[in-house]
């Protein structure tokens, strides 16, 4: 693991035995874990690069064992990993080799289905899809989908504000959340918002949200839920450049349509995916859109047919338009195997999360190249064309010495050109372990500091899930002091705006 | 800032000072006023995006974006038709105060529109949060924490927001003579189809008696109107307008109004028009109640029977304005303990200074959540510099 956590604590790691016990006497039976072998599954999230073996696994199935389990450890010191699905790509989840790993998986339950206020009210170990699914039945659906849905939980979506395809059209978690349960590292529990559009006092909802398991855990969550679309239809586009394809995105934008999903994929991407799929995706073409439109039919039409002739005049040298319901998921069928589809043409990759403003997209395909010839790997390109989230897939070889190093080093150089870009380190896969040494790149110490400000008025100690997001830890009571002498705030010479 | 945490001295952050008459009165003698912060940083209609200093006029930066067709989809309070002020105010306020129109069901709040902000802590420190991209998950999301903060955690200088495209057209289907139970039931239908209503309001004869211009109108039978907004590409608008209108036939004979004619109808609900200050109520309290919006017709109503005020509805219900009888209290006690059972809150959005320092004009929470929201003003402005009292009132009081 190239990545420095937070020491152990020894004297934790010797009382091992004893809170063993303590956590078994708060969840019964098989809700702790403590062999070697069992807690194996536990050892790692989607960021199978990182591994550790956690002290201890909980899982508790009542928000009342939660608190007390969160009591205990705030009692006696000791640190606390919260996990839904594990399926982060960010290492959110990785355990902390003295810290209680506390799983959500047994918060398997939807509490309540509410369609007049367009509400659904879960616990947090629900799969994203089973949301949807459970509503399915009136036309509604849950509009958030990233592609792990099938797998992720609500409450990792929450603590990720996770996106997906149509966060273009329909926002992501933070856009489709109303409230929750949270209990603090203290075992406090709390109530925030709830079936209403707003909550009243300060947003905790929207700082929540994005966290990273950071600040409490959730243990429920209510969501909104919209009405299906009517229908749907895609346009498959190829251009010879990728600076065509770019400016496509921009004309459609630029003429008032926001479409429910844009996808782009460069040469080696359609490449890879046409080879998995066989979805008919033109070989010759720099760049691939894919565009879905979605509305009342009358709507849909309309819009094929202006964002056919912005593509026409963009130059587009392929143009398919899907006349039905397999035709659109076909189209979609490369793009949504263009991971594993990489993952065959490569012993390992690394998927990158930067965004980057829509009009850069020209600007960061060639740095990419640039930094691809620097490090003598290959890589393929799949973005969220609409909203400019960019997934590099960085091909390595794990056992070929030197590689990862590489590719790791790569994947940094992309991140930095994004935030020169005038974009972000993570556009939805979060910071985690894994982008957290870089988050200096984008923000100063006095914006990390007031950040970690806002953790400690939700966890004093620092023993929420710490190691993640931040690069440096600083004790709270230090960032709380206010240092000002005689009309002068301490250090004048530190840079501050 | 640094001089004013040096010298312990509380400040009120001032724009144009249109909102000033919102929330507490203030334990400050001295202000930031933020009005020269005013340019527009950059424009980007294909990024839709706009970066500007918080002192920019709002109207301006309506202006310029509707220029190149585009909007805040969330449609941004216009508060002087209620506080009878000159100026709407800035960027800054707009943001502080959180208060989004009758899009808000469809396109979400202003939390959901800014991106990014620069701003001055209670520490003096200038921080950043978020970026100039829609998508982005990198650190706290501090731009939801300022916005509605009412100016206690920092003092922004410069944010970047989410423009979207103006819709092409715009329908409203209007139903007459509900009750408030039965028009909710009815907003509720449309809101639960696939048509993509975008505002559903219901007025009671009562409160649009007294109402002049766009809504005088629909006043004129004396009859409450019950309305719903579709918007989109022209086709599209007419056809769902038309396919909406078969599912609440139910309710009676819908009426449909178009473009500028229900522009106009928004409008005046979003400057809740019918509770204006210059109006036949103007010198009532005024109430904002947020509450599940399936409950809203139910609360509305008894609301109304029991304070003997006049109320309307947005957000399909889950939005209440009411306006009471002038009582030093306003109300508060009853009114809090109805929506509070309903599921809601409620603030009392204009009172005089009086009713302002004796009745807690934000709804109170609950002792672990005000506890929590104390934790984070501190972690923003330990001092209580900024806006100091103006969310909570002072115990001295």
């Amino acid at each position: 693991m190239s990545i420095m956590m937070p020491a152990a604590d020894q004297a934790v790691l010797n009382r091992r035995g004893e809170i063993v016990a303590a956590l078994r006497a708060i969840v019964p039976g098989e809700g702790v874990i403590d062999s070697a072998a069992e807690m194996l599954a536990y050892e790692s999230d989607g960021l199978t690069a990182y591994r550790q073996r956690p002290m201890v696994v909980v899982l508790p199935d009542t928000t009342e064992q939660v608190a007390r389990v969160l009591k205990y450890c705030h009692e006696h010191g000791i640190k606390v990993v919260p996990r839904g699905s594990g399926t982060s790509l960010s290492g959110g989840a990785l355990p902390l080799e003295d810290g209680v790993l506390l799983g959500l998986g047994k918060f398997k339950r939807i509490r309540e289905i509410d369609f007049d206020n367009r509400v659904v009210v879960t616990e947090p170990g629900v799969t994203n899809l089973a949301i949807s699914e459970a509503v399915a039945h009136a036309g509604f659906y849950y509009a958030p989908d990233p592609s792990s849905q099938i797998a992720c939980s609500i409450g990792g979506n929450v603590a990720e504000n996770s996106g997906g395809v149509h966060c273009l059209k329909y926002g992501m978690t933070t856009n489709n959340v109303l409230g929750c349960e949270i209990v603090l590292m203290s075992g406090e529990i709390l109530r925030i918002g709830g079936k209403s559009a707003e909550n009243s006092g300060y947003d905790l909802m929207g700082i929540i949200t994005g966290s990273e398991g950071l600040l409490g855990v959730i243990t429920e969550i209510t969501v909104r839920i919209l009405q299906k679309p009517a229908t749907a239809r895609a346009l498959m586009v190829g251009f010879a450049q990728v600076e065509a394809a770019g400016e496509c995105v921009a004309r459609i934008i630029g003429a008032g349509i926001i479409p429910g999903g844009m996808e782009m994929m460069d040469k080696p991407a359609i490449h890879a995916a046409e080879a998995f799929v066989h979805a008919g995706y033109p070989l010759d073409v720099e760049a691939l859109l894919i565009i879905e439109l979605d509305g009342p039919s009358v709507e849909v039409d309309e819009l094929i047919r202006r964002v056919e002739a912005i593509a026409q005049g963009c130059g587009s040298v392929t143009l398919q338009i899907s006349n039905s319901e397999a035709e659109r998921n076909l189209f979609w069928a490369g793009r949504k195997a263009a991971f594993p589809a990489v993952g065959r043409i490569s012993p390992d990759y690394l998927c990158m999360d930067g965004t980057i403003p829509r009009g850069a997209l020209p600007q960061a395909l060639a740095r990419i190249r640039e930094f691809s010839e620097k490090y003598q790997l290959g890589v393929a390109n799949v973005f969220h064309a609409g909203d400019g989230n960019l997934h590099p897939l960085i091909l390595y070889d794990a056992n070929k010495p030197g590689e990862i190093e590489r590719a790791e080093a790569f994947g940094a150089d992309i991140l930095r050109c994004c935030v020169e870009l005038g974009g972000v380190l993570t556009g939805e896969h979060g910071v985690g372990i894994e982008k957290r040494d870089l988050m200096p790149e984008m923000f100063s110490e006095i914006d990390l500091n007031q950040q970690q400000r806002l953790k400690c008025a939700f966890d004093a100690q620092g023993l929420l899930n710490p190691g993640k997001v931040f690069p440096t830890l600083h004790r709270c009571a230090e960032l709380g002091r206010v240092h000002v002498h005689g009309g002068k705030l301490a250090f004048p010479d530190i840079p501050r705006f | 800032m640094r001089a004013a945490i040096a010298g312990e001295q509380p400040l009120e952050i001032v724009g144009h000072g249109s909102k000033r008459a919102i929330g507490h009165p203030m334990a400050t003698n001295a202000v930031i006023d933020v009005s020269a912060l005013n340019a527009v940083t950059s424009y980007e209609p294909h990024e839709l995006i706009i970066t500007v200093q918080a002192g920019a006029p709002l109207a301006d930066v309506q202006s310029l974006i509707d220029a190149r067709n585009q909007q805040f989809a969330f449609e941004p309070m216009d508060t002087s038709v209620l506080l009878g002020t000159p100026a709407i105010g800035t960027i800054g306020g707009m943001i502080g105060a959180g208060l989004a129109g009758p899009r808000r069901i469809k396109a979400g709040g202003v939390r959901d529109h800014l991106l990014g902000a620069h701003a001055v802590s209670g520490f003096g420190d200038g921080f950043k949060s978020g970026g100039k991209v829609v998508k982005n998950v990198t650190g706290y999301d501090l731009c939801k924490l300022l916005t509605g903060s009412w100016g206690t955690l920092a003092v922004m200088t410069e944010v970047t927001l989410k423009v979207m495209p103006k819709p092409e057209a715009e329908r409203t289907l209007v139903l007459r003579a509900l009750d408030d139970v039965t028009a909710n039931k009815a907003m509720t239908a449309a809101l639960c189809s696939p048509f993509d209503v975008s505002g559903a309001a219901h007025l009671p004869g009562s409160a649009l008696r007294e109402t002049a211009g766009s809504l005088a109108s629909l006043a004129a039978s004396g009859q409450s109107v019950t309305l719903v907004r579709i918007e989109g590409i022209a086709a599209s608008a007419a056809n769902r307008a038309a396919s909406l209108s078969t599912t609440l036939s139910s309710y009676g004979t819908v009426e449909i109004l178009e473009d500028g004619a229900s522009l106009m109808v928004w409008t005046a609900l979003g400057e809740v028009r019918p509770f204006a200050a210059d109006g036949a109520l103007g010198t009532w309290p005024v109430w904002r109640i947020v509450c599940p919006p399936a409950t809203g017709g139910a609360l509305g109503q008894a609301l109304a029977r029991e304070t003997g005020g006049e109320i309307f509805y947005d957000w399909g219900g889950g939005l209440i304005w009411a306006a009471l009888p002038p009582r030093p209290d306003a109300q508060a006690a009853l009114l809090r303990s109805r929506v509070e059972a309903a599921g809601g809150h409620a603030m009392l959005l204009r009172a005089t200074e009086e009713v302002r320092r004796n009745v807690n004009v934000f709804q109170p929470q609950p002792a672990g959540l005000a506890a929590l929201g104390e934790r984070v003003r501190n972690s923003f402005d330990p001092k209580t510099i900024l806006n100091r009292g103006r969310m909570t009132r002072s115990k001295a009081a």
